[in-house]
């Protein structure tokens, strides 16, 4: 989460409209679920990869580890699609006998399950775009003009920003223990555990209750009131992500 | 116009559990000037400046601005907090947005102004302090330092008469210090805000400050010209403060060395000054 995080603000794509990515992610990703063919699926996990590593410059490595991520889901999910259980052996291209039970792979069932390994794969393809080249701020700030109802869009803002200083802290109170040899043994290990995740909850408390304090300092009255940086978007992306998506839907008509 | 911007008479605080973080405190900032809150841990530094900026509302006593005690309601609150601006000891307990930009447009928004008036005033902080390269950057991969003047810019976007900072120097390194001080000095010339640091670093308060408050266990113990404050060197070891490290030397010189050196001097310009005084005097002795 931390590295996606990094990648997304030293993307090249970082600068280009938020609100063009969120759009080209989610029209695309819904045109993927929807036509359900391997042809598109496979065609919009290739936009999708070539836009993020080379439109993005999002190193290749990476991008195919992350990819790896939910490979590992999908693969026993599909698997649980593809094998089915019956007492008869029905329309099998092979199968195993199981006391009176045959566990098979019908024709049918293979492609169902390869038509979903590719639609997920290519929907996932599609959130990398969007997590992996749009900064946290920027996602939110679309979802702001997008009428976003106000309270969950600051209730991320916030999360967001004391999901780092936790890590920070918990990281330096996980040396802190380690130094004093707090997790040498099983036993020791498990009660600085208990200690860590117990201060961990005092101090968010305390947390936030200092930034209460300090957001009244500056006139808080129920609301964060903040502006977005401006930047002057070009907005030919949008033709673009017309473009591609109207491709794509005459592509499954034509299949 | 009082000479005075802002006062505390017979000020006293005490927490929910009942600590007495101050106890009957009177505070006179002059307008203009740059005054020192010196004083120990625990001494009730940052107890006051939550008090001064309405933030705790004192058990006794009244925080006077501009001549007059503030109010505690909605308006009286709004009206304060805009004219004293208190920049808070830990960065991370002020910084509440991952953007540098957002933050620092926090403070003008809530005074209802209007975006071009709030955009102008974020840049101009931004430049001030010298983050405008920064603007982009998330808050989490800034250093302590950079997010230390976010947190100024932040304060200072609101324009406040009277800036309030908590320790501003903690946990810079020698440069960054330099850089702050200096940077908080040439604002103060350029815009005529009135300054008001607590700080532990002794070593700042002659080069920078105009005037010295000591705290010890919520009182005041001490006040005066650094000069003055630092001439009393056992007082101060005993509220757990030190000198500043020349005014400890012009010490040791003038006591244990025989130096015959007339003035007090707590800069390394002052004690030039009368280093040189001494050894003219010599010279002519010798004559
Ligand atoms: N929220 C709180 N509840 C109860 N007591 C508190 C609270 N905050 C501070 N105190 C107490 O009030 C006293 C003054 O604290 P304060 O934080 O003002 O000191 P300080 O001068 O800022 O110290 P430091 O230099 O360590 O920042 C201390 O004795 C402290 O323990
Ligand atoms: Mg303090």
């Amino acid at each position: 989460m931390i590295n996606i995080d990094t990648f997304a603000y030293n993307s090249k794509l970082k600068d280009r409209d938020p609100m063009e990515k969120l759009l080209f992610t989610f029209v695309t990703l819904s045109v993927c679920l929807w036509a359900n063919s391997i042809i598109i699926s496979l065609t919009v996990l290739l936009i999708m990869t070539w836009s993020t590593i080379y439109g993005g410059g999002i190193p290749r490595t990476v991008y195919f580890k992350l990819l790896l991520i939910p490979m590992v889901f999908l693969i026993f999910g599909v698997l649980a699609v593809a094998i089915e259980i019956t007492p008869q052996p029905y329309e099998f291209l092979g199968s195993i006998s199981f006391f009176n039970f045959y566990l098979g792979v019908s024709k049918a069932g293979l492609i169902t399950a390869t038509q979903l390994f590719f639609r997920a794969l290519g929907a996932v393809s599609c959130l990398y775009y969007l997590s992996l080249n749009t900064p946290m701020i920027d996602v939110m700030s679309a979802l702001r003009k997008l009428r976003c109802p106000k309270l969950l869009v600051e209730m991320m803002s916030l999360i967001y920003r004391f999901i780092f200083i936790f890590i920070t802290t918990a990281e330096t109170m996980i040396i802190a223990q380690s130094s004093r040899l707090g997790y040498s043994r099983f036993m020791s290990g498990y009660r600085s555990l208990s200690l860590l995740i117990s201060s961990i909850f005092i101090r968010s408390y305390q947390q936030a209750d200092k930034i209460y304090t300090s957001l009244e300092s500056r006139g808080y009255d129920g609301e964060l009131n903040v502006l977005e940086k401006s930047k002057g978007y070009i907005s030919t992306g949008y033709l673009k992500v017309l473009g591609i998506n109207v491709f794509l839907v005459i592509l499954t008509f034509i299949i | 116009m009082s000479e005075h911007i802002l006062q505390t008479k017979n000020l006293s605080y005490s927490y929910p559990d009942g600590t007495t973080a101050l106890d009957d405190i009177n505070v006179n900032i002059k307008r203009g000037q740059t005054t020192a809150i010196l004083g120990g841990n625990g001494a009730g530094k940052t107890t006051l400046f939550l008090n001064l900026n309405g933030v705790l509302k004192p058990s006794s006593g009244n925080v006077i601005y501009g001549g007059k005690s503030i109010e505690y309601s909605k308006k009286g609150l709004t009206a304060l907090r805009q004219a004293v601006g208190l920049v808070f000891q830990d960065p991370d307990h002020q910084l509440f947005s991952a953007s540098v930009y957002q933050d620092v447009s926090f403070g003008p928004m809530n005074l209802r102004l209007s975006e071009e008036i709030v955009r102008k005033r974020v840049e101009e902080s931004l430049i001030k302090t010298g983050i405008y390269d920064l603007k982009d950057k998330p808050t989490h991969c800034l250093s302590f330092g950079q997010k230390k003047r976010v947190a100024i810019a932040g304060v200072l976007a609101m324009e406040p008469e009277v800036l309030v900072l908590d320790e501003p120097t903690a946990g810079l390194d020698p440069k960054g210090v330099g850089e702050i001080m200096r940077l908080l000095k040439e604002m103060q010339q350029d815009l005529g805000f009135s300054i008001i640091i607590a700080t532990h670093d002794v070593d700042i308060v002659p080069l920078y400050c105009d005037y010295a408050y000591v705290l010890d266990e919520g009182k005041v113990a001490m006040e005066g010209s650094p000069n003055e404050v630092f001439s009393k060197a056992e007082l101060l070891r005993n509220l757990h403060l030190r000198l500043p490290r020349i005014a400890h030397l012009m010490e040791i010189l003038r006591k244990n060395d025989d130096f015959e050196i007339g003035n007090f001097a707590s800069t390394i310009s002052q004690a030039r000054k009368e280093i040189k005084r001494w050894r003219e005097n010599l010279r002519l002795v010798n004559k």
